[in-house]
């Protein structure tokens, strides 16, 4: 069945406030797709658009290639589940779940195998009675994956579902879903400003800021190739540093980053000498250097946190006020790396990412 | 509680406070139902033979209702209309308060309780014999019918209980309107795009979601009203025809126009007990608790 969710030229204005710029995607049949993005860019917007709670002002939702304008939100085949759950507290776990099937007019017998299906499904098949005040935070979970599966949505739509969960809890309920939407094969719409969620879960995530998508890739290749200096800075870590470009030979570019000297990167972008220009490298392709060669620099470590495997410190340059980021891995000779010393860094040209100042939001 | 007032204001001022209530409680609240309990309960005499052998406790006063076949009728007739009364404010009311709760943006919502508030400021009285124009045989409304031509005469509204129950429907609408406003506000707008999303329609949104959550304000909004309109003297004496006469009027020539103000307070006491039975009753039919409505 196809279970394909395209938005066409969709645009969503509300007064005079742009909440959505014009998109167009294509999610496919069966696939786990996140929007990401800082809360106010407009991802809970599309949910509520694809879901029909809310209609573009321009442009047009197909979901398994039917056009969904005409189509009120109870009679499209999308179940979606809440930030807050919303689960219905008056009613038993069972009648939750059975709730789309009743409105649907299914037989109660019928009614009673799917969640007792679902429930097996979900590993919580002796909660069938329990009020939902009498449930813990993550069988509350379940039990809304459950109600909004009962439905048999082709489009599954979640709305940081996972939020409320502690830590723990989240992380397992994320391969859960990871597992049920393999079980499933329906379509997974995943909103989440928590890059973690979205690149663990995703088959391919936008990255959304201000109501326009800045870049859909998969989570590898949004890590590593960052498409926007907005996604190189909200995916994952990054050492953001401004310059101006000096030289550009190839894909290769070199920036005058005044205080830390010049800095060489790769670029996709076209640049000329004298053009502002951001330079992107991540904490953990900072690496101790023991000469002084192209891309390095002496700084001072001002602050040094052990996370185990790694070690996460932030150092300053010397006569320089910016604080870099960097990450080690904590197994290998530290030598004089402590708080206060004084240690050379530096990055080969093909980890950084140079972008063109004028891109910068 | 005392403790925790004391600690706060110092026992004085407590004390004062304490009495104060205690005051309140007894001189306005107690004694004055005790006094009619006590006049109900005794025979109507003479001034001179007040405190004299006649002067025994008697249930008479009660039985008296259940020998009168016409004040019986007007009896179960006021508490039937009292039930149309509430039923129409609740079918009124309902829509009016999922849309202030959900649907209107706060200055909407602003603007309609104040129009809904303002007309309050105005004398019950009055606001009642406007009704009595606006319903008359030559009244604006028949003016208005028939001018549109829906009808070829002008109706006699104000010939049975009609007028009546329009004009308390129109007076207690506030009593109704807030505790629904109340009960369904406190409802978490995603459970209705949840039901909705669910594939559920309008209407059984309403009936499996919003209604069951909004029980105890429709019980608190519909017990104010009943119990205000089988209490109304008002309306039913301004609106109301000689058929339509309510128990209320029966009391109230008890006390003043029969002068027997010891089967007045009798008769009252029946209305009182048998509406709180009613409630009781009514409470016990939706499986809605005390608690529920004390929310």
């Amino acid at each position: 069945m196809d279970s394909s969710v395209h938005l066409d030229h969709v645009m969503m204005q509300f007064d005079n406030f742009v909440a959505v710029q014009q998109t167009d995607l294509k999610i496919e049949s069966g696939e786990f797709f996140s929007f990401l993005g800082p809360s106010g860019c407009g991802k809970t917007t599309l949910l509520n658009i694809i879901s029909g709670f809310l209609d573009p002002t321009e442009g047009t939702v197909r979901i398994g290639g039917q056009d969904m304008r005409r189509v009120p939100a109870n009679k499209r085949p999308t179940s979606m589940i809440f930030q807050n759950l919303a689960l219905f507290p008056l009613m038993t776990v069972a009648e939750n779940i059975e709730f789309g099937l009743e409105v649907r007019g299914v037989r109660k017998a019928e009614r009673r195998k799917v969640s007792e299906r679902l429930l097996n499904l979900v590993a919580l098949p002796e909660c069938r009675d329990k009020r939902i005040s009498d449930l813990s935070g993550g069988q509350k979970q379940r039990i809304a994956i459950a109600r909004a599966l009962a439905v048999e949505p082709r489009v599954l739509l979640l709305d940081e579902p996972l939020s409320a969960l502690d830590l723990k809890l989240r992380q397992h309920m994320r391969t859960e879903l990871k597992e049920i939407q393999r079980k499933t094969g329906i379509t997974f719409i995943y909103i989440t400003h928590d890059q973690g969620e979205a690149l663990t879960m995703s088959d391919r995530v936008a990255v959304m800021s201000a109501g326009k998508l800045q870049q859909v890739a998969d989570p590898m290749t949004l890590y590593r190739a960052p498409a926007t200096p907005f996604a190189a800075s909200f995916v994952g870590e990054n050492n953001r540093i401004e310059g101006r470009v000096v030289r550009v030979e190839g894909a290769q570019a070199t920036l005058d980053c005044g205080d830390l000297g010049q800095l060489t990167g790769q670029t996709l972008d076209t640049l000329s000498p004298g053009d502002t220009a951001l330079l992107f490298i991540r904490p953990e392709l900072l690496t101790r250097r023991t000469s002084m060669t192209e891309n390095c620099f002496t700084a001072q470590i001002q602050e040094l946190n052990f996370e185990g495997a790694y070690l996460m410190m932030e150092a300053t340059p010397l006569n320089s006020q910016r604080r870099l980021r960097i990450q080690l891995l904590s197994d290998m000779n530290l030598g004089d790396v402590a708080t206060g010393n004084q240690v050379m860094f530096g990055f080969s040209a093909e980890d950084a990412m140079i972008m063109s100042g004028a891109r910068d939001v | 509680m005392f403790k925790q007032l004391s600690e706060r204001f110092g026992p004085w001022v407590s004390l004062g406070i304490f009495l104060l209530m205690f005051l309140w409680l007894v001189m306005l609240v107690i004694l004055p139902q005790i006094l009619m309990i006590d006049y109900s309960l005794r025979p109507n005499l003479p001034p001179s033979q007040i405190g004299g052998p006649e002067d025994q406790y008697t249930l008479r006063n009660y039985a008296t209702l259940a020998n009168n076949a016409i004040h019986q009728s007007i009896f179960f007739k006021t508490i039937w209309s009292s039930v149309l009364v509430t039923l129409c404010t609740l079918v009124v009311c309902y829509p009016l308060a999922y849309y202030l709760a959900k649907v209107a943006t706060p200055r909407q919502a602003a603007l309609c309780v104040l129009l809904l508030i303002i007309p309050f400021w105005i004398n019950e009285i009055l606001r009642t014999f406007s009704w009595f124009i606006i319903l008359s045989y030559r009244g604006p409304l028949n003016a208005l019918l028939l001018s549109l031509g829906f009808i070829d005469r002008p109706i006699r509204f104000l010939s049975g209980d009609g007028g009546v129950i329009v004009g308390m429907v129109y007076a207690y609408i506030l009593f109704m309107i807030f505790p629904l406003y109340n009960a369904i506000e406190s409802l978490d707008s995603n459970q209705i795009k949840a039901a909705r999303n669910l594939g559920s329609g309008w209407i059984r949104t309403h009936y499996r979601i919003i209604i069951p959550h909004a029980k105890p304000g429709i019980a608190t909004g519909c017990i104010m009203v009943f119990m205000l309109s089988a209490g109304s003297y008002a309306v039913p004496a301004l609106l109301g025809s000689p058929g339509s006469r309510w128990f209320t009027q029966i009391i109230y020539n008890w006390f003043f126009e029969g002068g027997d103000w010891n089967q007045g307070a009798a008769y009252a006491f029946i209305l009182l007990l048998l509406c709180i039975g009613f409630i009781v009753l009514m409470m016990r039919l939706f499986k809605v608790g005390l608690g529920d409505i004390a929310r």
